[in-house]
C-alpha cells in the first residue's frame, strides 16, 4: 500500500461572502495540488491570490465551499489531521504575558506533547532558533525578528511531519535568514515536508524544490523550480554584426532585436519566444549569410522576472501550465 | 482542552485588572476584618437584656397577610445574618460587574487574527478551545468570588463566633450567575469581536432585568401589547436583579419562595453558550 500523500488538495474551491452586500468573492477557484514527503514546496502569489485562504482551508481555520483536501489522507476539518503539524501564522500574536519557556510549554500542551517531552524539547528547539538567552525573557520584550524565531520554535513542538510556514523570515535580519533556511533544510533532511509561503521570491528560490503560483484563486503555475528560472525559447546571440537588409529580414521573421554592441567589435542579439527549430533556422541562415557566431546563450531568468511575467502575460514556462 | 485552559487562566492572573480585583477583594476582607465589631454588638445586646431593656431590641412587624402584630428578639444570629445579607447583595452585584469588567477581553484576545487561527490549528475541536477558554474564565473569576465570600464569611464567622454555612451557598448561585452573563460577553465576542460591545450589551442586560424585576408595580401600567412584550422579556432575559433576593435570603438562612427568576436566568445562559458555540463552530477566520 503506498504511503498517504502528505497534502492532497481536490478541486478546492472558498467563496466568501461579504457581510453587508451579500457579494460572493471567490478566493479559490478549483484548485487541485499534492505536495510529497520530503519536499518544500513554495506557494506564490500577489496579494489576494489565496494563498492565505489555502494554507487556512488545510489547517481546519476556514471551511472549503467545494472540494477537499487532506493531510496523510485525514479531512482537514477533522483534528486528528493536525496531530503531526506545525504551524507558524503571518503577523502571529502570542499573549504577551508569558516568557518564551511558559508560552513553549502551554502552547505544547495544546499540540498534544507530553509534559515529559516537552521538557527535553524546548531546551532543543530554543537552541535551534538561537532564543535560549531569552527563554526568561517575557514576550512583550522581544523584537519581530525574535518573536518570528519563538513562533518557528512553537510550530517544531510536537516534532511534526509537515510545517506550514507563512512569511517565516518577515522581521528576520539576514544572519536569521539564514539560519532559519539551515534549520528548513535540516527538517528537508529529516524527511519533512515544509508548505511555505512567502512573497520573498529570493528566499522561494532557495530554498524550495516546487512552487505554486496562485492568482485570482487560480493555479498558474506548478512545477519544479529548476524550470521557473529557465526559460529555453529565449536566447542572447553574440556574433559578428549582421548587415542592415539581412537585420531586417531576420527581425521580421524571428523578433530579432539588436542590444548593444560588444567592444570587441561584435554584436549582441536577443530573441524571445522561439522554438527550438526556429532557433536553428535562425542560426542557419546566420552562417549560410558568413556571418561568425561567438556565442548563443539561453537566457536564465530569476524567479521574480519569471512571477512577473507569468501573472502578467498569463504564460507558461516549464512546468505544467494549470 | 486543558492547554486552552491552561493558557486562559494563566493569562488571566498575569492581567493586571485581574491582580486589580484581587487586591479590591483583599481590601474589602480587610476592612471588614477591622471594621466589625461583633463583640461589642454583642455586649451592649447583652448589657440592654441585663438592664431590663429586652422590648428596645426587639423587632416588631405587622404581617401583612393575617394583620397580626410579630415581634422577634433581636439576637446576635440576627445581626450576623443581617449582616450577611447585605454583604452578599453587594458582593453579588459589584463582584459581578467587576468581574466581568475583568474578563471581558479574553475572548475578543482569543480571537485575533494570528491567534486564533493558530490554536485552530492544533490537535483540538473547536468546540473544546471554547469550552477550554470558558472552563479558564470561570475558574479564575469564581476563585475570586470564593476569594471574596470566603474570606467575608470566615472574618464574620471568627468574630461573632456564629457559623453560618448557608452565607457559601450564596457563593453558588453568585458563580452561576456570573457564567450566565459571560455567555453574553462570550456570544458578542464571537460574533463581533468586539470587547466595548460586549460589556455593553452584558451590562445593559443587567440594568434591564432591574426594570423587569418591578413586573408587580409596572404590568398593571402597560397596554395588552406592552404586557405581552414586557412578560416574554421577563421569561426570556436572565432576571439579575431578581436573582439579588435569592443571593441574600440564601447568605440570611432564608426561605426562598421561588427559585424560577435563577432557573430561566441559567436557562437563558445555556442558550446563549449554545448559540455561541455555534457562531464559533461555523465561523471562518
Amino acid at each position: 500500500m503506498p504511503a498517504p500523500e502528505p497534502i492532497r488538495i481536490e478541486g478546492l474551491t472558498k467563496t466568501y461572502c461579504t457581510a453587508l452586500s451579500r457579494r460572493a468573492v471567490r478566493a479559490l477557484d478549483a484548485l487541485t495540488l499534492q505536495v510529497g514527503r520530503g519536499e518544500i514546496f513554495g506557494l506564490l502569489g500577489p496579494n489576494g491570490a489565496g494563498k492565505t485562504t489555502l494554507i487556512k482551508i488545510l489547517l481546519g481555520v476556514v471551511r472549503p465551499t467545494a472540494g477537499s483536501a487532506t493531510l496523510f489522507d485525514l479531512p482537514v476539518h477533522l483534528p486528528a489531521a493536525r496531530q503531526s503539524i506545525g504551524y507558524l501564522p503571518e503577523n502571529h500574536r502570542f499573549p504577551d504575558v508569558f516568557t518564551a519557556e511558559s508560552l513553549l510549554t502551554i502552547y505544547g500542551r495544546m499540540g498534544g506533547v507530553s509534559p515529559a517531552l516537552l521538557r527535553e524539547r524546548i531546551p532543543r528547539l530554543l537552541a535551534l532558533t538561537g532564543m535560549t538567552d531569552w527563554r526568561k525573557a517575557r514576550i512583550r520584550t522581544f523584537s519581530k525578528g525574535m518573536m518570528q524565531r519563538l513562533g518557528l520554535a512553537q510550530a517544531l513542538l510536537n516534532d511534526p511531519q509537515i510545517i506550514f510556514l507563512d512569511e517565516p523570515t518577515d522581521g528576520v535580519d539576514p544572519i536569521g535568514r539564514r539560519e532559519i533556511r539551515d534549520i528548513l533544510a535540516t527538517l528537508k533532511g529529516e524527511g519533512k515536508t515544509i508548505f511555505l509561503n512567502s512573497h520573498l521570491l529570493s528566499e522561494v528560490e532557495r530554498v524550495c524544490d516546487r512552487i505554486a503560483i496562485l492568482n485570482k484563486g487560480s493555479l498558474v503555475y506548478e512545477g519544479d523550480l529548476e524550470n521557473v528560472g529557465k526559460v529555453s525559447v529565449a536566447y542572447d546571440i553574440t556574433c559578428a554584426p549582421i548587415p542592415e537588409p539581412l537585420f531586417v529580414e531576420l527581425a521580421a521573421r524571428f523578433a530579432l532585436k539588436a542590444t548593444a554592441p560588444d567592444l570587441s567589435g561584435l554584436a549582441k542579439y536577443h530573441v524571445d519566444d522561439l522554438p527550438i527549430d526556429r532557433l536553428n533556422e535562425l542560426v542557419d541562415r546566420l552562417r549560410g549569410a558568413g556571418i561568425a557566431i561567438q556565442a548563443l546563450v539561453p537566457e536564465r531568468r530569476s524567479l521574480e522576472d519569471a512571477f512577473i511575467q507569468l501573472l502578467s502575460v498569463g504564460g507558461s514556462i516549464g512546468g505544467v501550465r494549470a | 482542552m486543558i492547554g486552552v485552559f491552561l493558557l486562559t487562566v494563566k493569562e488571566l492572573i498575569a492581567r493586571k485588572i485581574t491582580i486589580g480585583l484581587f487586591i479590591v477583594i483583599t481590601v474589602i476582607w480587610g476592612a471588614l476584618s477591622l471594621a466589625l465589631q461583633l463583640d461589642v454588638v454583642e455586649g451592649s445586646l447583652a448589657g440592654i437584656r441585663i438592664m431590663g431593656q429586652a422590648e428596645s431590641v426587639t423587632n416588631e412587624a405587622i404581617d401583612p397577610e393575617t394583620g397580626e402584630r410579630i415581634s422577634s428578639m433581636l439576637t446576635l444570629d440576627r445581626v450576623v445574618f443581617e449582616v450577611q445579607r447585605v454583604i452578599s447583595g453587594v458582593c453579588y452585584w459589584l463582584g459581578t460587574l467587576l468581574a466581568l469588567f475583568a474578563s471581558a477581553p479574553m475572548i475578543s484576545h482569543l480571537l485575533e487574527r494570528g491567534r486564533v487561527d493558530l490554536l485552530l490549528s492544533k490537535p483540538i475541536s473547536r468546540l473544546a478551545i471554547l469550552g477550554g477558554h470558558v472552563g479558564g474564565v470561570l475558574f479564575i473569576m469564581c476563585s475570586m468570588a470564593a476569594y471574596l465570600f470566603g474570606m467575608v464569611w470566615l472574618v464574620i464567622s471568627i468574630k461573632s463566633g456564629i457559623w453560618n454555612p448557608y452565607f457559601m451557598l450564596s457563593l453558588v448561585v453568585v458563580c452561576a450567575v456570573f457564567a450566565t452573563m459571560y455567555s453574553v460577553v462570550l456570544l458578542i465576542g464571537v460574533w463581533l469581536q468586539n470587547t466595548a460591545i460586549s460589556l455593553l450589551v452584558s451590562y445593559g442586560l443587567i440594568f434591564l432585568s432591574l426594570l423587569l424585576a418591578l413586573r408587580t408595580e409596572l404590568l398593571p401600567l402597560l397596554n395588552p401589547t406592552g404586557r405581552f412584550v414586557y412578560g416574554a422579556l421577563y421569561h426570556i432575559l436572565p432576571n439579575f436583579a431578581e436573582v439579588t433576593m435569592i443571593v441574600v435570603q440564601l447568605a440570611a438562612h432564608e426561605d426562598v419562595p421561588s427559585l424560577y427568576p435563577l432557573i430561566s436566568t441559567l436557562l437563558f445562559g445555556a442558550a446563549v453558550y449554545g448559540w455561541a458555540g455555534y457562531l464559533f463552530f461555523r465561523r471562518d477566520y
